[in-house]
């Protein structure tokens, strides 16, 4: 039979995923309280209060009023357009509070997000090319601790070069991709923990915001992009693995409303 | 609700999910008795091969399981094929208690063919809307194999029971047990494996082959744009298959290229295998889809584009039909070795190897690589084994012996000086099994019952016997008015009302009999039996070249018991050594000649006459059976545990029955306690 302290062993590590997980749910706790403390003070308590009563007497009106349907009916309409009412006083302060929640999941997804390769994994290093910049005459200098393990496929059509690159040992890497004397480098990480991860880096302003943690490439140069895509991280919880801006969502969430009342919040 | 309100939901949802995952995990058994039995089910392990490579050195622990225990000739099934012969192991009971007579069963009413292990059907029911259809329920997968498996009944006792890729046993039979499905698992596409070959050689036919299909490709700046097939999509009218788009960048000078399907890049070297690729198949549009994984091996890039993909398997972390007991066990299995793995019955692409697809280096490569995953996983589970029963099947032997035969024996037809280069291949795959056997017996103690079992051996291949165009050229069965009998498939161009006997499957003749039969004209009772004689007396005389081709043949009355026995074939055609049915008898098809030489890669056999191909058992304790069989195996399991056989198991315990009595008293004593 088995061991009664592996299977609790097993239970705890897929019940709770390690650290990752308690990083993401101690964020998700702060998040969800700040938010709140955001909503308190970007929001008109008194019209939120207002909204939600006049809703749960609607409510009260569909529940006492059943066997009398032309009151369930104009119940119903008033239901509507309270909940419209709702969502115009809750509504702007959670429109507010959308862009710092995305920029602030955009920079926690660099670690959140992604897990760096493994020495036996490996990957590819995918460079986006300027139009007509000559292919053939890119060259990718590797450090000591990878080496390129097929030749660069060449896509004239899509302006790429591939190459497959296999670490040898951990570490922080920079490859340097080399083209008409001028050089392009970009970061690769092998590892075991929870670093900082950035599979983009491009000229590009949007796509650097979004999805890069590198200095972006000069524009106009010959080199557009070069990326390199880490595996997804899942995080184990209660037996499942997740993507952590699910947990994310969820646990600010289960937070927000669990200390509303302790902060005296109407939401 | 206040904090202390959301805490205590919160704490109390935290302790539903914990049971729910503790007990949904695997279902523990209860006994904990000392004894355990380890079994090693080797497919297709030959006596004689075992013994010359045991003799020649070459199988160090066999050579000590020999000596320090026993090894006998193990008495296979009639027929000797490998479906019929682990459901006589597993149920204990021959074709006519389990219902499995062969690769291919027919349906008597509509004469249609089907395999014989497993059915996966779609929703009965659905609606049609333009060219959707809406099925109104759900598909099923449906084992056919009849009985109670041997672990079953562990698993009423309360004994835990391992079970790895037991064959005759898709989908896996309901039990408390941990098992994986092992040979009869489809792949996605509901065969037992069909690979698809891209290439745009000009000269290379097109279309579906056996196992197979090939399709042409014409690259385009150096791009190749094709489509994937997958399982048929119910959602469509005519079930069309589901494919799933992707694309190939082939460098332009070098041997290279970039593969991008769905969301996933890969790249490939000429010659070059990839890891198992995730493939998605859209059925509805952002509602309905299902995932297989696949292997793509990149043959060749310039001067052509010869691209293989492996059948697509269903995904062990995400399997599309049932693959295990507890459902959850194939993807912590997965988790456990690093990733999925081949999950269909039959994982060596031997149909590859007979298209022309792989060549016999390719197709040692991709075997040799089905074998390392399942010594992966064994090297995972068989550590976990602390007691009751832990079953590791190894498909390797046979499905090697069936291939590369001709590479080793200079007498066979389809022997050139390239496959001889292979000659060694078979004996390696031997010595792969003696290194498991020595991982093994570390754990073989006092307590301990260890055996080490094949399901038939093997013979060589030389010359098949066309039993149709034999039957047809006897007069036994008619083709239509001016059919070429070397047209059409399955059948298609027989005379039913002139016809009185067909065979079909590897060793099955049939008579076309009135009342069972959808056109039968031979009347049951007397002029049945007296058919059934003559043809048994005239095949025994065939001969070839002075060699018998045929050494017995078994009427299905005398051979089998059993409530399914009437769904058997009348007859089952045992062939010599070196003889076996040809490929295209074997599916209702008429060839020229009765007997031609067997220049498929497929060259070793054994769905020959059944004392001819015997299996292997070998043991750390003395056996008491003189003659052991197959359907001793599982009142021996049994046995081990002092459970009684049911009365349907026509066997016994191969062990001498005081040692199983003081076991017996053994167990007995411990659930007193």
């Amino acid at each position: 039979m088995t061991s009664p302290y592996l299977t609790a062993l097993f239970l705890s590590r897929t019940l709770w995923g390690g650290v990752p997980m308690t990083l993401v749910f101690a964020i998700s706790v702060v998040t969800g309280l700040v938010m709140l403390v955001i909503f308190r003070y970007t929001s008109n308590q008194q019209a939120v209060k207002l909204a939600k009563e006049r809703l749960q007497a609607q409510l009260l009106a569909v529940r006492l009023f059943q066997d009398q349907l032309p009151v369930v009916l104009r119940s119903y309409g008033r239901i509507l357009r309270g909940t419209l009412r709702y969502l115009r006083v809750a509504g702007g302060p959670f429109l507010l509070a959308i862009v710092p929640m995305t920029l602030l999941i955009v920079q926690l997804d660099h670690w959140f997000g992604m897990e760096p390769f493994r020495p036996d994994q490996t990957f590819l290093v995918k460079a986006q090319f300027a139009p007509n910049a000559p292919l053939d005459e890119a060259t990718l200098q590797l450090p000591d601790g990878l080496v390129a393990d097929a030749p660069a496929v060449r896509i004239a059509s899509d302006s790429q070069v591939v190459w497959r690159v296999a670490p040898a040992k951990y570490g922080a890497y920079q490859v340097n991709l080399a083209l008409n004397g001028q050089t392009f480098s970009k970061t690769v990480v092998v590892g075991s923990n929870m670093p900082r991860l950035s599979w983009l880096r491009t000229q590009s302003f949007w796509e650097g915001l979004l999805s890069s943690a590198e200095p972006r490439f000069p524009k106009g140069g010959p080199i557009e992009s070069i990326a390199v895509i880490y595996p997804a991280r899942d995080i184990a919880f209660l037996g499942w693995q997740w993507n952590w801006i699910i947990l994310f969502f969820v646990l600010s969430m289960i937070a927000g409303f669990a200390f509303k009342g302790i902060l005296g919040v109407e939401i | 609700m206040g904090l202390k309100t959301w805490i205590a939901a919160a704490g109390i949802l935290l302790a539903g999910v914990v049971v729910y995952r503790a007990f949904s995990h695997r279902s523990p058994a209860h006994w904990e008795g000392p004894q355990r039995l380890i079994v090693l089910g080797i497919d297709g392990m030959d006596p004689d091969l075992l013994q010359k490579f045991v003799q020649d050195g070459r199988m160090p622990n066999f050579a000590r399981l020999m000596q320090q225990g026993t090894f006998q000739k193990l008495t296979t099934a009639i027929p000797p094929q490998s479906p019929v012969a682990w459901s006589n192991l597993i149920t204990g009971m021959n074709p006519g208690g389990h219902g499995i007579f062969d690769f291919i069963h027919r349906d008597p009413k509509t004469m249609q063919p089907f395999l014989s292990i497993a059915r996966v059907e779609p929703p009965k029911h659905t609606i049609h809307l333009g060219s959707w259809s809406i099925p109104l329920g759900s598909g099923t997968a449906e084992q056919l194999r009849q009985g109670e498996a041997f672990w079953q009944i562990l698993d009423q006792h309360g004994i835990p029971a391992t079970v790895f890729r037991m064959p005759s046993n898709f989908p896996p039979v309901k039990t408390r047990s941990v098992t994986f499905a092992g040979m009869g698992t489809p792949d996605l596409r509901g065969s037992y494996g069909t690979f698809t070959y891209y290439t745009d050689d000009l000269m290379t036919a097109t279309g579906a082959v056996e196992g197979g299909e090939i399709v042409a490709v014409q690259p385009e700046n150096g791009r190749v744009t094709a489509h994937l097939p997958g399982p048929e999509n119910s959602f469509r009218k005519g079930s069309p298959p589901a494919t799933a788009d992707f694309t190939v960048d082939v460098d332009p000078t070098q041997p290279v290229a970039r593969f991008t399907l769905q969301d996933q890049e890969f790249v490939l070297r000429e010659g070059e295998w990839s890891d198992w690729i995730k493939v998605k198949f859209t059925l509805v549009p952002g509602l309905v889809s299902v995932e297989g994984i696949s292997r793509f091996y990149f043959k060749q890039a310039h001067p052509r584009f010869e691209l293989y993909v492996s059948p697509v398997n269903l995904d062990p972390r995400n399997p599309a039909l049932p693959l295990s007991t507890p459902a959850g066990y194939s993807k912590e299995l997965a988790e456990e070795i690093g990733g999925p793995f081949y999950t269909q019955g039959i994982a060596e692409d031997t149909k590859a190897l007979s298209a022309g697809v792989f060549n016999d280096a390719e197709y040692l490569q991709q075997s040799r690589e089905v074998l390392n995953e399942h010594r992966r996983i064994f090297d995972k589970e068989f550590p976990k084994f602390k007691n009751g029963l832990f079953f590791f099947y190894f498909s390797s032997l046979d499905l090697n012996a069936h291939m590369l035969w001709r590479a080793m024996d200079e007498h066979h037809p389809n022997h050139t000086a390239e496959s001889a280069a292979y000659a060694g291949a078979i004996e390696q795959f031997y010595t792969q099994m003696d290194q498991v056997l020595g991982e093994v017996w570390p754990k073989v103690d006092e307590h301990t019952t260890l055996l080490v079992l094949s399901d038939h051996g093997f013979a060589p291949f030389y010359r098949s016997f066309n039993l149709n165009t034999w039957l047809l050229q006897n007069g036994y069965l008619k083709l239509k008015d001016g059919a070429d009998p070397e047209q059409g498939e399955y059948f298609t161009n027989v005379d039913w009302a002139h016809t009185r006997a067909y065979g079909l499957g590897l060793n099955g003749l049939y008579l076309n009999l009135r009342g069972r039969e959808k056109d039968g004209i031979v009347a049951p009772g007397a002029e049945a039996e007296a058919l059934l004689k003559e043809l048994t007396e005239k095949l025994l005389t065939v001969r070839d070249s002075g060699h018998t081709v045929i050494t017995r043949v078994d009427s299905a009355e005398q051979a089998y018991s059993g409530v399914h026995t009437a769904l058997a074939p009348d007859l089952i055609v045992g062939y010599n050594r070196g003889y076996r049915a040809g490929w295209k008898t074997v599916l209702g098809a008429f060839t020229r000649d009765v007997l031609e030489d067997n220049l498929n890669p497929w060259s070793g056999d054994h769905c020959m006459d059944y004392t001819l191909v015997p299996g292997v058992v070998l043991s750390n304790r003395p056996m008491a059976a003189a003659a052991p069989a197959l359907t001793d195996i599982a009142p021996t399991i049994l046995a081990e545990f002092g459970i009684a056989k049911p009365q349907s198991m026509i066997g016994h315990s191969i062990f001498p029955a005081a040692a199983i009595r003081s076991q017996n008293q053994h167990v007995r004593s411990q659930s007193q306690n």
